[in-house]
């Protein structure tokens, strides 16, 4: 069976040995760096399909990897940062990282950011642009051929913005979408910077398509980043490849 | 520095005199000739800048301004001097005295009031020292605790796992994990009191959806406590109110965890949202033993004497952590019994202007 290849860059050990044992679990190839120079050097000579980085490194800031790497390729890099540091955050994702995972964090999370890293990925090269298949997940199914969101085979009225808005975070569900990314795609590349107007927009949507807007089941806050649309279902019952 | 200081003073009464010698004009022009009402006008606008300046040194200048524009223009012979006029030299003594009276009088004034802005200073200072210094107390009490359980649980498993049935190993990790689990707490609550210390008392609040900040840490406590069950309700509408998000966050789940830890009762936990027209109010309720009287009257000190004995899991760093934080959002956290058990409420204050997004 073909295996995925996740570079480690981290520097403590403990953390190293602790995915190096979950990831080889889930039958995937695993390769460490501790510093930049060696993760740059990993990338190069291995070509992972994975990429997990650790912001804090001894020797270059995990923002120059970022940059460097995306120079030449697009192997999805998911950052792994203090929950705190919002803005780091926000520059990695900007920088061009795929995902981050806040320290600490459970192998249940771990895992599925890497799936929903994998398949995303997969996504660029092997499926067809034009055909995109429906997202569904518990009641929730949204067909994007036909611009419909059914909620428990109900159709839910969405106005075109929130509907473009749920679209967006469906077609990228499981990764994190920063607000400046959902604005621009919303509303264009010229659109005012401030997300006041898309947290509204939110909160309408949430009102119609949760149960409880408190508790959300399909979209989830990333306190001071953005959005996260729960996994698609189809997408975790076929498991990762 | 002190130049621009001496330059903006001379500005100053350079300023107020000529606004005081057009109203002079004024009134002369109008056709009062009494030199009385000019006087007062001159004399107030002396109050004026020796209020507004610094030191005595401007106030005599004006006072000799004054004396001179007011021989010069306004008494007789009209626009000439005449230094010879019987009184006058009373008119400019009477005219220096007030000066130098009202400067003495401000100059003492702004000491006081420097020296009382100082003292409050200290005072809120030692205050917060204060609070510090029981914090951090109370914290390496509480690290200690489950550090000591952790280093015990790891030490006995490596030295004896192999005598240790699958059961016991379970239980022992399971344990390891559990302190681990509330060490990290520990870790995120020192984690926001530093970040009030930072900003002196002060947080950087900015507009936050309430529901987002509510399901957040709903989200966060379910991963710690699963078994957790927590009722909201909320109003229908949209609301944003300004606060440091991971600061509020910090206090519900501290309340919701309290609750969930101390009340003795599996019930569901209440978590309301109400709204005033001027604050958005949150209480968590539980269904359980309620708060001893003697306990809720220190609940909030940080103090660790009042935590029950048979948990580790202090509140009493968390809820003074709590009520640090509402009180810089200059919102109230208070508890109190109700018939079935205990709340714990607290209000944050919406911004002054409305918003009219959507």
């Amino acid at each position: 069976m073909f295996k995925f290849t996740i570079l480690i860059i981290e520097d403590e050990k403990n953390i190293q040995t602790f995915i190096e044992k979950i990831l080889k679990k889930q039958n995937y190839k695993v390769l460490f760096a501790s510093t930049g120079e060696e993760g740059l050097n990993l990338i190069r000579s291995q070509c992972p399909d994975v990429i997990l980085l650790d912001l804090g490194l001894p020797d270059m800031s995990g923002n120059k990897i970022i940059n460097e790497v995306r120079t030449w390729t697009s192997t999805p890099i998911i950052v792994i940062s203090a929950r705190t540091s919002e803005r780091e955050k926000v520059r990695a994702l900007d920088q061009g990282a795929d995902d981050y995972i806040t320290k600490p964090f459970g192998t249940g999370e771990l895992l599925a950011r890497i799936r929903t890293s994998i398949r995303h990925s997969n996504k660029l090269t092997t499926l067809d642009s034009l055909y995109i298949r429906p997202y569904h997940f518990a009641g929730l199914h949204i067909d994007f051929d036909k611009r419909e969101v059914l909620l428990n085979d109900k159709v839910i009225h969405l106005t075109p913005i929130e509907y473009k808005i749920v679209s967006y975070l469906a077609k990228n569900s499981g990764k994190v979408m920063t607000y400046s990314s959902v604005i621009s795609n919303v509303w264009g590349p010229y659109a005012d910077d401030d997300n006041k107007i898309l947290r509204v927009n939110m909160a309408n949507i949430r009102r119609k398509i949760e149960i409880n807007p408190a508790q959300p089941k399909y979209i989830f806050t990333e306190v001071g980043v953005g959005y996260r649309m729960q996994d698609d279902s189809m997408d975790c019952e076929n498991g990762i490849g | 520095m002190k130049k621009k200081v001496i330059f903006k003073n001379l500005i100053f009464t350079t300023l107020t005199f000529i606004i005081a010698t057009i109203f002079a004009l004024i009134d002369y022009i109008l056709g009062d000739k009494h030199s009385a009402n000019i006087t007062l006008i001159y004399i107030l606008a002396l109050i004026v800048i020796v209020h507004n300046t610094s030191g005595y040194l401007y106030g005599i200048l004006a006072a000799l301004y004054f004396v001179i524009v007011i021989n010069y223009c306004f008494t007789y012979p009209y626009f000439e001097f005449n230094f010879t006029m019987v009184g006058y030299p009373l008119t400019f003594f009477i005219m220096l005295l007030i000066t130098l009276f009202i400067s003495t009088m401000v100059m003492t004034l702004k000491k006081h009031q420097i020296l009382n802005a100082q003292q409050a200073h200290q005072l809120e200072e030692r205050e917060k020292e204060q609070i510090h210094a029981n914090l951090l107390r109370a914290v390496s009490h509480d690290l200690r605790t489950p550090l000591t359980s952790i280093i015990g649980s790891s030490s006995t498993y490596l030295e004896d796992y192999s005598n240790m049935c699958e059961e016991d190993r379970l239980e022992i990790i399971s344990s390891i994990n559990e302190d681990a689990q509330w060490l990290l707490n520990m870790v995120e609550n020192l984690l926001t009191v530093s970040k009030i210390r930072k900003d002196s008392q002060e947080v950087t609040k900015t507009l936050e959806v309430v529901e987002e900040v509510v399901s957040e840490s709903i989200i966060r406590i379910q991963k710690r406590l699963p078994d957790i069950k927590i009722h909201v309700s909320m109003p229908d509408n949209f609301l944003m109110v300004p606060m440091d998000f991971t600061l509020i966050e910090q206090v519900l789940i501290n309340l919701l965890e309290n609750a969930y830890v101390h009340s003795s009762s599996s019930n569901p936990i209440h978590l309301t949202i109400t709204e005033t027209t001027d604050f958005v109010m949150f209480s968590v309720r539980d269904y359980g033993i309620g708060i001893s009287s003697e306990k809720l009257e220190h609940i909030f000190d940080g103090d660790s004497k009042f935590e029950a004995s048979n948990t580790h899991k202090g509140i009493g760093i968390g809820l003074s952590i709590c009520r640090t934080i509402i009180y810089a959002h200059k919102g109230n956290l208070n508890a109190k019994n109700h018939a079935d058990g205990a709340e714990f409420y607290f209000s944050l204050p919406k911004e002054k202007e409305s918003f009219d997004y959507v």
